[in-house]
């Protein structure tokens, strides 16, 4: 391969980062608040893709990863812990729940593990509602001291960065090859050696480290958090979604779908009218997607393409 | 006839205990527990079954049930408010009108999606799941997120049935649910149409060779589960004060259920549901498990079933990897 083509990317992570760094330099406090909605939501959909888009496993309950990594640094910062060094201890928490809670539901295949998905977090809010530890519904708050919103947004945009990077690199590598000969063919896989269960444990728990690492930023910037909030059955829902609408399986898919996904967020919570039918929405664009193009705005620029292309030689 | 929203109205089923204080006597509860989780089976096998029919003809899994559900529960609450209609006298308007929907729907929009004989596709998965959040939007749109619940004179009234005192609305619940089940049984066993149900279920191939329009099927089937979807809707809503929200854990419920008891028949079906039910009335009153925590209970069962008896699950797993291999 020539050196040319190897730093490319190497090139645009580090220009991606250095611009993620300048941004609080360039741009103003709303527009940085934007894009760390952004950022967040790219990491959600980049880090869900993993599982659900290269391996094919469809989950709905990836807020239990955010729980799990918001709960863990607020918790640790209440008994004066540094909330930056939680971090990595929120995702080993986090890797370590998923391990825990695929090991049975990966038996299950297709929609029937997207079923049971649905279950565990309905399982983790209940649970987390019920036991004192959390604050019950009145949640727990961040102790009070400086907050410093450039270290968060840094860290929060670094980790964007890292991840889509960590997606492009996972779908090039024999790891991702592996994935994606599990979703398309469970059982060809399995006869040609790969040990299926393993890799859909190792996607889910790298991915599930990544969300909860996002989840203790959020947590470190809202200061607050409670059951209903960060494991809202509607967050899950959202992190699927992005993905979806931008096109499943493919590392430029995700982050499209959180972009179109932040801004409509953004949109609709300016419109107090809008803002009640988020479902008719969210509803409507699964409907829509998966009726006319499953592989998302991805599959409709490939059409696109495959037409322009096509058309050129054979009516020539 | 009275309505609306009553915040005090329980959200668990009427009471159904034992009479005397809280003992815990196997033997003094047993009835109790026997009693309700009859009771409870009856609703959990008309819930599930709906979602078990059109997963056996169509290899769909039907996430709008829990919409349609919630639905049927506002559609009661509506004839009951507006014509002062007796729950469960709407079901004969009830009944059609979703069977109506269901086909109605099945030619629009389910007939256009990819078919798949071998397995449930993840398409038709987030479509349905789609639905079911436009229909949670509308009923939101409609009727506000506020609790509903439908009052009728014998709500509050209860009889004894063996030395335990049962709510009348969980008799007639169970009347109706046992009542539709013998009645699906019998179309399955006896008519041309059930035969044919059946024939797409075991082989949807097979049944076209034989003359059996197998898309026409199909749009029944997605009737006959809508239909059970609204059956089990109008009698949770004598039952259960509800929202738009409602149907969730049920949904979760009716999943476990056909896991636990297989997919494709009737009786399976049913011994989903007594089992399940069985373990939540024991949990509730043997145990000290907090009744917030009863709905992880049909979840955790589930997860204990996939670890301890994997092979025990009939059709799902067995059937499907043999169907995974290209004919």
């Amino acid at each position: 391969m020539a050196p040319a083509r190897r730093l490319a990317p190497v090139a645009a992570v580090a220009a991606a980062a250095l611009l993620a760094l300048a941004a609080p330099r360039l741009l103003d406090r709303g527009t940085l608040n934007d894009v760390w909605n952004v950022a967040f939501a790219v990491i959600l959909a980049s880090s869900w893709n993993i599982l659900g888009g290269f391996a094919g496993q469809v989950s709905l309950g990836y807020s239990a990863f955010i729980g799990i990594g918001a709960y863990t640094t607020v918790l640790l910062a209440m008994k004066g812990v540094n909330p930056y060094l939680t971090l990595p201890l929120g995702a080993l928490l986090a890797a370590l729940f998923s391990v825990a809670i695929g090991t049975p539901t990966f038996r299950l295949r297709g929609p029937y593990f997207t079923i049971a998905t649905i279950g565990v977090g309905e399982a983790v809010r209940v649970f987390a509602s019920g036991v004192r530890f959390t604050g019950g519904s009145s949640g727990v708050r961040m102790p009070a001291g400086a907050f410093d919103f450039d270290l968060n947004f840094a860290a929060m945009a670094l980790l964007a960065v890292a991840v889509v990077a960590l997606s492009a690199l996972l779908s090039r590598s024999a790891f991702g090859s592996a994935l994606a000969a599990i979703r398309q063919d469970i059982d060809a896989a399995e006869a040609l050696g790969i040990d299926a269960t393993r890799f859909k444990l190792a996607a889910h728990a790298i991915s599930a480290a990544l969300v909860a690492l996002a989840g203790g930023l959020y947590a470190i910037n809202f200061q607050y958090i409670s059951p209903g909030s960060v494991f809202d059955f509607r967050l899950s829902l959202s992190i699927v979604l992005m993905p979806i609408v931008g096109g499943v399986g493919t590392v430029a898919g995700p982050v499209l779908g959180a972009l179109i996904f932040s801004y409509l967020q953004i949109k609709l919570l300016s419109v107090p009218s809008l803002r009640d039918s988020y479902l008719f929405l969210y509803g409507g664009v699964l409907i829509v997607v998966m009726l006319f193009e499953p592989k998302g705005l991805v599959g409709v620029w490939r059409r696109l393409s495959r037409a322009v292309r096509g058309r050129v030689p054979s009516h020539a | 006839m009275n309505r609306g929203t009553l915040p005090g109205f329980p959200r668990a089923p009427l009471p159904l205990r034992s009479r005397g204080t809280r003992t815990r006597g196997l033997v003094r509860d047993l009835p109790a527990v026997l009693l309700n989780s009859l009771f409870a089976a009856g609703l959990y096998a008309t819930m599930s079954y709906g979602l078990a029919v059109i997963y056996g003809v169509m290899r769909i899994i039907n996430l709008a049930h829990a919409g349609v559900m919630m639905l049927a529960a506002y559609t009661t609450l509506a004839l009951s408010t507006r014509f002062g209609l007796d729950p469960f006298l709407s079901l004969f308007a009830v009944v059609p009108l979703f069977f109506a929907l269901g086909v109605a729907f099945h030619r629009l929009v389910v007939r256009r999606l990819p078919r798949t004989t071998a397995a449930a596709s993840m398409e038709s998965l987030l479509l349905l799941f789609g639905v079911w959040l436009v229909l949670q939007n509308l009923a939101y749109a409609i009727w506000t997120g506020d609790t509903q619940s439908i009052l009728t004179p014998y709500t509050m009234k209860s009889v004894e049935l063996l030395g335990v005192r049962v709510g009348v609305p969980s008799v007639l619940v169970f009347c109706v649910s046992a009542l539709s089940l013998v009645v699906l049984q019998l179309v399955l066993k006896r008519s041309w149409l059930g035969k044919a149900i059946r024939a797409v279920t075991q082989n949807r191939d097979a049944a076209l060779l034989s003359g059996v329009d197998a898309d026409r099927i199909s749009a029944v089937a997605f009737g006959i589960g809508t239909a059970f979807a609204a059956v089990a809707g109008t009698m949770m809503s004598t039952l259960y004060a509800f929202t738009p929200d409602f149907g969730r854990s049920f949904l979760l419920k009716a999943f476990c259920i056909i896991v636990l008891g297989g997919m494709e028949s009737v009786a399976g079906v049913a011994l989903g549901a007594a089992v399940l039910a069985l373990v939540e009335n024991a949990l509730a009153v043997y145990t000290t498990v907090p009744t917030s925590f009863q709905d992880a209970v049909s979840f955790t069962l589930l997860v204990v079933v996939l670890v301890a008896l994997p092979q025990g699950l009939p059709a799902l797993f067995t059937r499907r990897t043999r169907r995974g291999i290209p004919a």
